[in-house]
């Protein structure tokens, strides 16, 4: 096949955060790159670039995905959410306001990924144990917090959400 | 925690107030900033790590579609100067120093050494249109061992120096021969540390433009040091510096490695400037962890001689340091090994001492500051060491540490290399360390343990950190970088408070802690101050933050400003009210008599009077409520702790796996308990990473061989335990509120700490533990080697 074929535009629709996009995309155009460029949406992060360290997490029909390993043409027709949608206006979500009581961030630019990780984490497993949280973290990476905090926080909201 | 500022700020547990814009999506860092006709550059970088440039073909990029314009070494050769470190020679007499240029003329010196920009209309195209940029390379033999760097026939790095030696430097203090023909205990070791990377989750990156009718040319950067950056910018590209503004936004973490000036952004400027539009430069994993800075890679052979109750009577080390390709502005890649070196004694009285230290440039990427600079390897070192001498003598860790550490008593203390430690903690810290774990109770444990063929081990790490290091020391350093910082505080006349200051928080809370100490000095609410940073056009020239300076030198800015406002605002007050000043205060949001705390001003009524009202001010006073201040602290201001790792290690798998890690911290008077504990937590892991993972690997071709994460390997939520910390509060007699620094000392430690609980587990076996990362695969080896010796014997 001619090589141009990865720069031939496509047209997809997505739903981020509850509103309705429709773009025309490259067709090789990352997921991430989409989100962050193309609808200004730069709450979500990039670290590696290659779906390691998990700053790029977002929600995709509800799974956590890393942005960086998808291309924007496979997210057509799905639903996504970022941080940006998390909080109801300035109201912060529990968990964002748990990594603030519980000082689970440094210089933020992991927070976004895991925050978002988190949701999903909380989602499956309501309540999980400190090893369940540990786990499910694990593919998000935080460079500043020896993530002790931010293990922390997440324990505060399950354990909100038993009482 | 009332709102109003109550006095009692200064080690308050306070939420971040910076917290809520990033938690809630709000924050900008560089790659979040889209400027219209922005154009993006990709650089071609060098596949090999050592090579002549034989030709470079540019025509196939050019011809791409988008492509704006392919710059090469030879185009801006005449244009662009080369960063080189010059050290003042009376100073260090024994550097050589090195061009680096910003893309390289003639030859390439390490696999990521920057050879072309290709700069179009996005970062896609641009990365496209690099991989057509043709480089013909005429191969070089490659020098990728430190070792091998130093042998007569060894490639030459670079040719003028006749060798690949780029510092030495010898001394000796005290009898040092005389120390060892008296021991009654000689141990020595070679010890060799990983090359550790500081990685920050956000890469490097820059945005750069020029305003064609200001003639101001803007550089957006993930630094730690606009206004270092900036000086950069104007003397390499020849520049005035007045038309340059650097602005760094929010930054994704640093940890030193941000604290140097880099040729990218050198380029990216170059060409805004050149093409008249704005370019990006957003740097991918692989060239991070290839073509930034690398650190702390050394080779320590050291010997301790002791007395057979356990007291030192010397210490020798060489340090031998791999630098990589060049020396990186504007420490050099030296910095590393002397600054083991110049550190190495940490909490202990040690009355001899002969060391040499010697950087070799290899074909490598170069070597940078990294959290704890050279202390790390020292504190490996000289814990691992007292820990061999009390094994061979029969001494407790614990008590040989106790044996010759400075009594608190003894302090100010003078170390042997001439060095004021003016307070200290060090046996009260590691005591109060071992009781938090039980050291009696783990060491029954851990014979228990033994007996079932369980292998656990308890290890210690003391350190002595020093920080915020002033001008005086700095320019004993041979190295042109002040060590003052400096604050503009200002008041408007709604009373509110605004900051301006040199220093750059990229995570470490400065917005709370200055409003912290601010809100204490004027009576004013945490609220009330906002805090400005990053922004050469707007802050005073500070120098950034980094070598835990900030809390000492900013914090010392910002309350000899706010001060200095406090002082004249109650002179006025006085005057105003017919109270005399000594018996006014500024507290609530009010001017109050101390006698009866009667409220007699609100300070947005006082400030309003001062600067938009400013009739009935005492004749010597100006009106308005602006004061700037440079604060210049203290030669050294020294933290110091003792960390203890408890392990289990695995003789089958190799794993080692941390049981318990604990720190007892002494960082002077807290500001914030919080953000010191975030701090110490975070240490850690970077140390847990440089202990049992983290290693920057290249083959014997100097062919990189970790460029992501999947190989390059950083602690995950899985492996980095909750740190139990104490703390003891010994102030700084000389620095404002006695505050000391203490950002890096959590990743100091742990290398030391982890690697003596691994020997301890694996006493029975004989393993030498002198290498880190320990690895599994190092683990299974060190036992290995230490059978076949046993076997031998």
């Amino acid at each position: 096949m001619a090589k141009t074929q990865f720069t031939e535009l496509q047209t997809i629709r997505v739903r981020v955060n509850g509103h309705e996009y429709e773009r025309e995309v490259p067709v090789r155009r990352l997921l991430a790159d989409f989100i962050r460029h193309d609808l200004g949406l730069t709450a979500t992060h990039l670290g590696c670039e290659h779906g390691v360290c998990g700053a790029c997490t977002i929600i995709m029909d509800g799974e956590s995905v890393r942005s960086c390993l998808l291309f924007a043409v496979q997210a057509d027709g799905a639903e996504l959410q970022t941080l940006e949608g998390l909080a109801d206006g300035d109201e912060m979500h529990p968990l964002q306001q748990a990594f603030w009581d519980n000082h689970a961030l440094q210089c933020g630019f992991c927070t976004s990924g895991f925050l978002m990780s988190a949701v999903d984490l909380l989602n499956k497993n309501p309540q999980p144990s400190e090893e369940e949280i540990r786990h499910g973290l694990s593919g998000n990476l935080c460079r500043c917090t020896g993530y002790a905090n931010i293990i922390k926080a997440v324990q505060a909201v399950a354990e909100q959400s038993q009482s | 925690m009332s709102r109003e500022g109550t006095g009692k700020m200064l080690g308050a547990q306070v939420r971040r107030v910076e917290d809520p814009r990033v938690l809630l999506g709000k924050t900008q860092y560089v790659d979040d900033l889209i400027l219209p006709d922005m154009l993006a550059v990709a650089f071609v970088r060098s596949p090999y790590a050592h090579a002549k440039i034989t030709n470079i073909d540019v025509q196939a990029a050019l011809a791409k579609p988008g492509v704006a314009c392919v710059l090469t070494g030879q185009d801006v050769l005449e244009r662009i100067k080369p960063l080189r470190v010059e050290f003042d020679t009376q100073k260090v007499p024994f550097h050589k120093s090195c061009n680096w240029h910003v893309l390289t003329p003639d030859k390439v010196r390490f696999v990521g050494d920057m050879v072309a920009a290709v700069v179009a209309t996005d970062r896609y195209t641009a990365e496209d249109a690099a991989d057509l940029v043709e480089v013909d390379y005429e191969p070089l033999e490659a020098v990728a061992d430190m070792e091998s760097a130093l042998l007569a026939d060894a490639p030459l790095v670079h040719e003028e120096w006749g060798d690949n030696v780029m510092e030495r430097l010898e001394a000796q203090v005290g009898e040092v021969g005389q120390a060892f023909q008296e021991a009654d205990c000689v141990v020595s070791e070679r010890f060799v540390t990983g090359r550790h990377m500081a990685s920050p989750m956000e890469t490097r990156g820059c945005v750069a433009q020029f305003d064609v009718v200001t003639e101001v040319l803007t550089v957006w950067s993930s630094t730690q040091v606009p206004h270092t950056l900036r000086a950069s910018l104007a003397t390499l590209l020849d520049l005035a510096e007045h038309r340059i503004r650097v602005i760094s936004p929010d930054v994704g973490g640093g940890f030193g490695l941000k604290a140097h000036p880099f040729p990218e952004e050198v380029v990216a400027t170059y060409l805004a400037k050149t093409l008249r539009k704005p370019v990006k430069w957003i740097e991918d994993r692989r060239e991070h962890l290839s073509a930034s800075l690398q650190a702390k890679h050394q080779i320590v052979n050291a010997e301790l001689a002791l007395k057979s109750d356990g007291t030192v009577l010397g210490l020798k080390a060489r340090f031998l340091s791999d630098a990589g390709g060049y020396s990186s502005y504007p420490w050099g890649s030296s910095f590393e090994p002397k600054h083991a070196a110049g550190t190495i004694t940490g909490p202990y009285k040690i009355p001899a001492f002969g060391f040499e230290t010697c950087t070799v440039a290899t074909n490598k990427a170069s070597i940078g500051v990294y959290r704890g600079v050279g202390i790390p390897v020292a504190a490996l070192t000289m814990e691992r060491l007292l820990d061999m001498g009390a094994q061979k003598l029969g001494l407790d860790p614990a008590e040989i540490r106790l044996r010759n550490m400075i009594p608190q008593d003894e302090h100010p203390y003078m170390t042997l290399l001439g060095v004021e430690i003016e307070s200290g903690s060090h046996q009260a810290s590691l005591q109060k360390a071992l009781n938090i774990l039980g050291y009696d109770d783990f060491r029954a444990e851990q014979q228990k343990a033994r007996e079932n063929g369980r292998h656990l081990g308890v290890g210690i790490g003391s350190y002595v950190e020093g920080t915020a290091h002033n001008s005086a020391v700095f320019d004993s350093f041979g190295v042109k970088i002040g060590g003052y910082e400096a604050a503009t505080l200002r008041i408007d006349e709604s009373g509110k408070v605004t900051v301006f200051v040199g220093t750059h928080s990229h995570g470490q809370g400065h917005h709370t802690v200055y409003a912290q100490l601010i809100a204490d000095t004027l009576g004013v609410a945490l609220e009330d101050v906002a805090v400005v940073q990053g922004d050469t056009q707007a802050t005073p020239r500070g120098w950034g933050t980094w070598a835990s300076r900030s809390a000492v030198t900013g914090g010392g800015a910002v309350t000899s400003a706010a001060q200095k406002l406090r002082d004249k605002m109650l002179r006025i007050a006085a005057r105003l009210t017919e109270v005399p000043a000594d018996d006014l205060e500024l507290a609530q949001g009010a001017v109050q008599r101390k006698t009866g705390g009667v409220r007699l001003l609100s300070i947005p009524e006082l400030a309003h009077r001062i600067i938009a009202q400013p009739t009935g001010l005492p004749p010597d006073e100006e009106p308005g409520l602006d004061a700037s201040v440079a604060y210049e602290p203290p030669p050294i201001t020294h933290s110091n702790a003792t960390h203890v790792a408890a392990v289990e290690v695995d003789i089958e798998t190799g794993q080692v796996q941390l049981l318990r890690y604990i720190v007892v911290e002494d960082c002077g008077t807290i500001i914030n308990p919080t953000i010191v504990n975030g701090q110490i937590q975070g240490g850690v892991a970077q140390g847990i990473g440089s202990a049992l993972y983290e290693h920057a690997l290249y083959d014997d071709a100097g062919q990189f061989l970790t460029g992501t994460f999947m190989d390059y390997l950083i602690p995950t939520a899985a492996d980095v335990p909750q740190v139990e910390i104490g703390h003891i509060e010994t102030p700084s007699p000389y620095t404002l509120n006695g505050i000391k620094g203490m950002g890096e000392g959590g990743a100091i430690a742990p290398p030391a700490a982890i690697a003596n609980a691994v020997a301890d587990a694996l006493s029975p076996f004989g393993v030498r533990v002198n290498e880190v990362p320990l690895t599994p695969e190092r683990v299974l080896g060190m036992l290995d080697r230490a059978q076949t010796n046993a076997g031998a014997e």
